[in-house]
């Protein structure tokens, strides 16, 4: 009888324990699984993001985060040089601001306001009706609003909308009339966001700057081929007093930064979580163990070596480990997706942003780490086993 | 004196004790020849078990040389005297120690596999000797569905199952009424009739005037020796 079979027996024999013990592991090791998906899942979440607007490659003034610092001034002058670089393919100014909407019966709304340069296709998808256009014959300026903007203010495709901009926290006056092209979702979207997106030009007119050669950010997409740091170093040399962060670095910054709460947060949940994970198995095999003195040293009597009685804890430990670790993925998902949906409701959170993201590395560490854990919580019994005393064991369990 | 087993000279054990050392086992010398019966009667806390222990390779002693089946164990790493007793030596234990999540069948099976011998020669050995003990109806009973008397023939058949050179018995009626206590004791004497050196530990004075050679021991040391050295042999269980 190998090892396994004689471990697989010594746990069916007290099924209702070892139960017990697999439950128990399966709890500690859902919150390990969870605790690995939310280290990495807001970074990997963001990073998804940021790559669906199909630029990898973000220009500002400072090292602020985009859209947090001041203004890009002569933005023309960047754009003409960076538009001169091989390494480049797409260059695209973007301004953020707020704007009021004359909503008919639900007053005015404050929505936020982008303005893009020509052929910018930023990080929003058109759900129904058109990209954004050109002004019109007819004097509208065009604007692609999100699905919250068309349903509060009611808007189809072709209606036109009154809009002033906000300048310094003060209204622009007087509003604008824009005709909706397009319906889009936008991926930074908070939940219930209202958001809109038009030209360049036409922001710059909202607001009552037509002249002001000003950008909030400039996004740039590497040509293909190329590597992306190849394109960020270009960009710095050309014009050493901007600031170009690549999706990988901007994303390092964040994890340094904003992001870094939930990475603390996870690792010492992690580490707490292992710590359990490790009494609890501890506990169960040196319960197990002691118990079964009597028949360990049987064993040994018998002719059984110190290598095989260790090697019955150590698959004793991997079975209550495994099962328990098997059954903690399901459970963990199912946690996961509830935590998630938790911390995706609080304010001023991106919709499509989620916290737990599943990714094969996670998977990995986590059976790293609870088989590592598993070997060790199941040392100090194999100790024990391993330096049973066979005749004393022997004779105590007859005298006892 | 037919060829040794057990070669014991100036065999010491010396536990350590809070209060000062003990000696369990003092300076026994004793030879027991292939195909002996022996049995070993004190009282309590004369050391007798821990001789068994001794010689049953499961304890080490202070001082002293031990060979058995011709190998000096006293040199023996923990591995090879783990070998030693699971394929020259058979224990049977007063509380019979059976494995309880194991049939009588996979008890008796237990050794053979860890020896090494192949399934189909192991489950032919297996049925032989719970034939041999009287319970081959019971092979595929677990411990806690036999009597005392089942589960010791059961331990006395696990002791067997490697065919070994030397059956050792500690008290192996200790936990049996007197009825059971004498048909153990009569298995015990068919293992040596068919040709096992069997050394049993024992109480009971009923059980020690089976042997032809019976040892009495005192404060650690072997005080007597009666009875016929001359070994009975038979077939070869």
């Amino acid at each position: 009888m190998t090892s396994l079979a004689l471990a697989w027996r010594g746990m069916t024999r007290q099924p209702a324990r070892s139960a017990l013990a697999v439950v128990g592991i399966a709890a500690v090791g859902a919150l390990l699984f969870d605790m690995l998906l939310l280290s990495r899942g807001l970074v990997v979440s963001f990073g998804e993001i940021l790559e669906s607007s199909g630029y990898d490659i973000r220009v500002t003034p400072t090292a602020a985060i985009p859209g947090a610092g001041p203004p890009l001034e002569n933005v023309s002058s960047i754009l003409s040089d960076l538009e001169r670089l091989p390494e480049l393919d797409e260059i695209v100014a973007m301004r953020f601001g707020r704007g009021v909407a004359r909503a008919d019966g639900s007053g005015d709304v404050v929505l936020s306001l982008m303005g893009i340069g020509p052929g910018g296709a930023g990080s929003w998808s058109i759900v129904e009706g058109e990209p954004l256009g050109t002004v019109g014959e007819d004097g509208r300026l065009p604007i692609v609003i999100n699905r919250s903007v068309a349903e509060l203010v009611g808007l189809e495709p072709g209606d036109s909308l009154e809009l002033a901009g906000y300048r310094r926290d003060t209204l622009a006056p007087p509003p604008k009339t824009f005709r909706v092209d397009g319906i889009a979702e936008f991926v930074f979207d908070r939940w219930n966001e209202l958001t809109a997106v038009t030209s360049l030009a036409a922001y710059g007119e909202t607001l009552g700057e037509p002249d002001h050669d000003q950008a909030d950010l400039i996004l740039a997409e590497t040509r293909d081929g190329l590597a992306t740091d190849e394109a960020v170093t270009a960009i710095t040399r050309l014009r050493p007093e901007l600031h170009a962060f690549s999706n990988e670095a901007l994303l390092a910054r964040l994890r340094q930064t904003d992001f870094s709460y939930f990475r603390q947060i996870s690792f010492a949940l992690t580490t707490i979580t292992l710590f359990f994970a490790f009494l609890l198995v501890a506990t169960l095999l040196t319960v197990s163990v002691n118990q079964r003195f009597a028949e360990i040293a049987t064993l040994r009597a018998l002719g059984f070596p110190r290598r095989r009685v260790v090697a019955g804890l150590l698959w004793e430990s991997a079975l209550l480990v495994g099962s328990g670790g098997l059954l903690a993925l399901p459970a963990g998902w199912l946690l996961a997706l509830r935590l998630d949906a938790i911390l995706r409701a609080m304010p001023d959170i991106p919709e499509r942003l989620h916290f737990f993201v599943f990714q094969p590395r996670a998977l990995v560490e986590y059976a790293v780490l609870i088989g590592v854990t598993g070997v060790l919580a199941a040392l100090y019994p194999v100790y024990l086993a391993a330096r049973l005393p066979i005749a004393r064991t022997l004779r105590n369990e007859v005298v006892g | 004196m037919s060829r040794p087993i057990v070669e014991a000279s100036g065999l010491t054990k010396v536990f350590p004790m809070p209060a000062g050392p003990v000696a369990a086992v003092t300076d026994v010398d004793l030879t027991i020849g292939e195909g002996e019966s022996v049995t070993i009667q004190g009282p309590s806390g004369c050391g007798k078990s821990t001789l068994l222990h001794l010689i049953g390779c499961v304890e080490r002693a202070s001082h002293g040389s031990l060979r058995i089946d011709g190998r000096d164990v006293s040199s023996l790493r923990d591995a090879e005297r783990s070998r030693l007793r699971l394929t020259r030596l058979g224990f049977v234990f007063q509380r019979f120690f059976l494995l309880p999540m194991l049939t009588a069948r996979e008890n008796v099976e237990l050794p053979q596999a860890e020896a090494g011998i192949p399934r189909g020669e192991r489950r032919e050995r297996t049925i032989e000797l719970l034939s041999f003990v009287g319970l081959a109806e019971r092979a595929e009973h677990r411990p806690s569905q036999l009597s005392g008397g089942e589960m010791q023939r059961v331990a006395i058949a696990r002791a067997l199952a490697n065919r070994p050179a030397l059956l050792l018995a500690d008290e192996p009626t200790g936990e049996l009424d007197e009825a059971t206590g004498a048909q153990i004791a009569e298995l015990l004497d068919r293992v040596h009739r068919e040709g096992t050196t069997v050394v049993v530990v024992t109480h009971d004075p009923a059980i020690a005037a089976r042997a032809r050679r019976r040892l009495s021991m005192r404060s650690g040391r072997i005080e007597e020796s009666a009875g016929d050295a001359r070994p009975e042999r038979a077939g070869g269980r």
